[in-house]
């Protein structure tokens, strides 16, 4: 069976009122810090069903 | 350790929601605070959709390939009251506030608008946020909707409700775009003094405090001193703007715009602060092409979701009088529809104008291997240097490379 990608994380919630803020300190430890934080992203995804909201 | 971080993962569990995308889906994690893309396969797998969504017909495009169903954030700016003054306010607030704002009744419809469409954020801003006596009721009806409030300050009014209502935002920051008398050249006046009480005082209460800093040539070498003082005040990010021409901000450009060479050393500046003073660092989408100008991994930003003018599409504003725009910096035109239409309006042919027509992109943009990220850089500033939105962004480096000839105000 297929396990599918996690394709983006945006990092953190923007409360900057006017431009959307993307965290950038991952730039700094670079790609390898990423592949070991998307595992137990997909970990934590996969423990609960998110309900999908709105119903498209 | 172990304990508390399953106690924050049991208590968000139920705070998680997911919207169906073209890709895949978004999945709104309340701890730790992200937006996850996934794509189809793993949305399946994640989320508890039924069938086959009429969103995942035809082909599974890349991320930022078509507009989202719905923006992640929308930017309301509950009012444009505020009687500080400084002098480069991108609204142009003032005590009296704009004709015809808005008022609780309206902004909850608007929320109930939102949450409908499926948005996860809103950021309330102003003028002064703080001092609006239903801040609290409005922040608890987005809970209620299942939208994040988050909440930008500048410190100077209305502190004592705010510190009272903290818990009831995601996050909150406050402006702070010097230390002592480098505020003062920023603003136009000393308020340092208050926007530091301010920040120790909500940090006091809630830990998610951070500080905006809208970065100009007078604050741009006390970056790494901001970064300390965010350390020193145990602040959970420091989040960097770049100076827009937009509101008293168009007069007073020519004096607060970045220079090109502080420009071209912003990234390794600011990740060098990040690295001594270990404190998180965001920046706005409108430093996307001072990013890309270092080269840095397409992938990896892809993976991070930094993208550059994403305004019509992960992001929408509000002003005072619920009139839609792309952007905040953006003017919105009298006959745009409220933010109570945003799903009818989202799907029109000819919404948002330049900021959905980024793909015929002029040089340098469109040869630019990173334009699907960037978009074209910032348009509030193409707009207000060039007169056409739709332009080049006139201070991004590989533009002024190529066309030496684009005069920005002469420093
Ligand atoms: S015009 Fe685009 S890049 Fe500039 S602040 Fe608005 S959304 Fe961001
Ligand atoms: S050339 Fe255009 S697309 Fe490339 S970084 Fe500059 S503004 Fe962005």
């Amino acid at each position: 069976m297929k396990r599918g990608r996690i394709l983006a994380i945006k990092w953190g919630m923007n409360p900057n009122s006017s431009s959307l803020g993307v965290d950038v300190t991952f730039l700094l430890v670079g790609a390898t810090a990423l592949a070991m934080a998307t595992p137990l992203i997909g970990a934590l995804l996969r423990w609960r069903k998110a309900p999908v909201d709105p119903a498209k | 350790m172990i304990g508390a971080i399953l106690d924050r993962l049991r208590s968000a569990r139920g705070m998680r929601r997911a919207r169906l995308e073209a890709f895949g889906a978004i999945v709104h994690l309340a701890w730790p605070r992200s937006l996850v893309f996934v794509d189809r396969v793993m949305a399946r797998r994640v989320t508890r959709v039924a069938g086959e969504p009429a969103i995942w017909q035809g082909s599974e495009p890349a991320v930022g390939e078509r507009v989202l169903s719905a923006p992640l954030e929308a930017h309301l700016q509950i009012t444009n009251r505020c009687g500080a003054g400084c002098q480069g306010c991108y609204t142009g607030a003032s005590p009296d506030g704009a004709p015809g704002e808005w008022g609780l009744a309206e902004w909850k419809r608007a929320l109930d608008e939102l949450a409908a469409a499926g948005v996860f954020h809103v950021a309330l801003g102003g003028g002064e946020s703080a001092s609006v006596p239903w801040l609290g009721e409005l922040a608890d009806h987005a809970r209620a909707r299942g939208i994040v409030p988050n909440l930008t300050t500048s410190g100077l009014e209305g502190l004592d409700a705010l510190v009272a209502i903290a818990g009831r935002f995601g996050q909150i920051n406050v402006s702070l775009d010097g230390l002592g008398p480098t505020y003062a050249a920023v603003r136009g006046f000393d308020g340092f003094a208050r926007a530091d009480e301010a920040i120790r005082r909500l940090r006091a209460v809630k830990r998610e405090v951070g500080i905006n800093v809208v970065v100009t040539r007078h604050n741009f070498a006390e970056l790494p001193e901001l970064f300390a003082y965010a350390k020193q005040r145990r602040l959970s990010e420091v989040e960097l703007l770049r100076f827009k021409p937009s509101g008293r901000g168009a007069a007073a450009y020519r004096d607060l715009r970045c220079t090109d060479e502080q420009h071209r050393a912003f990234l390794p500046t600011v990740l060098a602060a990040t690295k001594r003073h270990r404190v998180r660092v965001k920046v706005d989408c409108s430093y996307t092409p001072m990013l890309a100008h270092h080269s840095p991994d397409r992938a990896l930003l892809a993976e991070l979701a930094v993208y550059g003018c994403t305004g019509g599409d992960f992001l929408v504003g509000a002003k005072a009088d619920g009139r839609l725009t792309a952007c905040s910096f953006m003017a919105s035109p009298p006959e745009r529809p409220r933010v109570t239409e945003l799903r009818s309006y989202w799907e029109r042919s000819d919404a948002f104008g330049a900021f959905r027509t980024w793909r015929t992109a002029q040089e340098p943009c469109a040869s630019c291997d990173y334009h699907e990220l960037c978009r074209g850089g910032c348009k509030v500033v193409s707009a207000h240097v060039t007169g056409d939105a739709s332009a080049p962004d006139p201070e991004c480096p590989r533009v002024q490379a190529h066309r030496p000839r684009v005069h920005l105000p002469v420093l």
